[in-house]
């Protein structure tokens, strides 16, 4: 034995800690108890470190008390000696756990989570605004719900003029004929001369051509038997371009 | 008949990615290892923020345990570290001392209502009295004192725990032990 603070160190010190704490073997306990009973260093600081001990443990108890008042009590008091856990009454969902786990968090914590959770947001946001865009507009042929492409568009569309130019043209040719026609002879009926002034009106307009003049509008009317009155005289036809005289 | 799931098999889940494996490991733990953050930094807030700083480090670090050691020993050593580097920026602020903020805890500490006045004036003048040695004690052997004491793990469990040989464990808690039967002799509370 040697002297240290005015109090005897065995040599057995490791053996003792383990004795005090109920970990030795049963052949080292009784060997250990054997010697302590020989051993005032021994005896004494196993009484000393069991007051001590004691101490320690009502310390802890008073403490943690606050922390979970019923359970935490139950789960220390049942743990003496092992590690084992406490078998889980009941299993809480994710959200209940993140909630439990928060709840413990400090304030910093929450506001930077809170903080990141917004800017998440946002910058959700302005992905999916940049993301969006309204969609093309589709040409849609009500009769047949049929949906054009641009191409197939302009292809019809060139198509359409084209048709139109060349029925222009051929009128264009049969044009001077009637005009010559209605110099000399008087149409069989009214109804061929309405669609000669129709096809002339047609020209007229679509090939920038001057319309008929007073004299031609009044032979014209002379040709389709109509008489006008007094105030019908002065007004120009539809179509006709030239200013009023 | 209900079979216990082990901490490394949650853990393992928890690794291949189910969301509600790690919440398990927390609920399994965060008692002991608050317990352990209390006694290491005697102050109840310190020991929250100690407790949920380590499930935060243990969860950062979840691909990197390998499971060659017990998920106690892993969060233990975390919740150590944890505790040790608080102490240290503690003392880097020059923040109040361990022994004062524990002071101003002493009164929060619960106490059964059928105990007598007298009697409460003296269990909690004892609890201080513990409180203060233990805190003063050094980091390395206060930590050995606390996960014994205070989660009652055997000294194998410690030992691998703190990464030491057993015996270093034994002759810490006796050391430990000791000066705090002379520090508790030295505030007139050894005997009872």
């Amino acid at each position: 034995m040697t002297k240290n603070n005015e109090r005897p160190i065995c040599h057995r010190a490791e053996d003792l800690v383990a004795y005090l704490y109920n970990e030795a073997g049963e052949i080292d306990a009784q060997d250990f108890a054997d010697h302590a009973e020989q051993c005032d260093a021994c005896r004494s600081e196993l009484a000393l470190f069991r007051q001590v001990h004691e101490s320690i443990v009502l310390w802890r108890n008073e403490a943690l008390g606050t922390f979970s008042p019923a359970s935490q009590a139950a789960d220390l008091a049942g743990a003496t000696g092992s590690v084992e856990h406490v078998p889980h009454e009941r299993k809480l969902s994710a959200l209940q756990a993140l909630r439990q786990f928060f709840s413990i968090s400090p304030l910093w914590l929450r506001g930077a989570t809170a903080f990141a959770a917004l800017l998440l947001c946002v910058l959700a946001l302005v992905v999916i605004s940049r993301s969006w865009r309204p969609p093309a507009p589709v040409a849609k042929n009500s009769a047949e719900e049929k949906v054009y492409t641009a191409t197939q568009f302009h292809d019809a569309v060139e198509k359409a003029v084209n048709e139109k130019l060349s029925q222009s043209e051929v009128s264009a040719q049969k044009s001077p004929n009637v005009a010559a026609s209605q110099g000399q002879t008087k149409l069989p009926n009214q109804r061929a001369s309405r669609r000669e002034l129709a096809n002339n009106s047609v020209l007229t307009r679509s090939r920038g051509v001057r319309g008929l003049t007073r004299a031609e509008r009044e032979q014209l009317a002379a040709d389709l038997l109509l008489i006008p009155g007094r105030d019908e005289a002065d007004l120009p036809f539809v179509f006709s371009e030239e200013p009023n005289q | 008949m209900e079979t216990a799931t082990s901490d490394e098999q949650i853990v393992e889940r928890a690794v291949s990615g189910d969301p509600e494996a790690f919440g398990e490991i927390v609920r399994r733990w965060e008692r002991r290892i608050f317990a352990l953050a209390f006694g290491m930094l005697g102050r109840e807030e310190d020991a929250r923020d100690a407790t949920q700083e380590t499930f935060l480090a243990a969860f950062r670090s979840l691909r990197g345990f390998r499971g060659e050691a017990k998920v106690s020993s892993w969060l233990h050593r975390i919740a150590v570290n944890q505790c040790i580097t608080r102490q240290r920026r503690a003392k880097v602020r020059n923040e109040t001392g361990l022994e004062d903020e524990a002071e101003k805890n002493a009164s929060v500490f619960a106490l059964p209502s059928e105990i007598s006045p007298a009697r409460a004036v003296e269990t909690t003048e004892r609890s201080s009295a513990v409180r203060r040695a233990v805190c003063a004690l050094p980091a390395d052997l206060r930590q050995v004192v606390v996960m014994k004491e205070f989660e009652e793990l055997t000294f194998q469990e410690i030992s691998e725990a703190l990464e030491l040989p057993l015996s270093t464990v034994k002759s810490r808690l006796y050391t430990a032990l000791r000066q705090l039967q002379m520090r508790l002799e030295k505030f007139g509370e050894p005997a009872r």
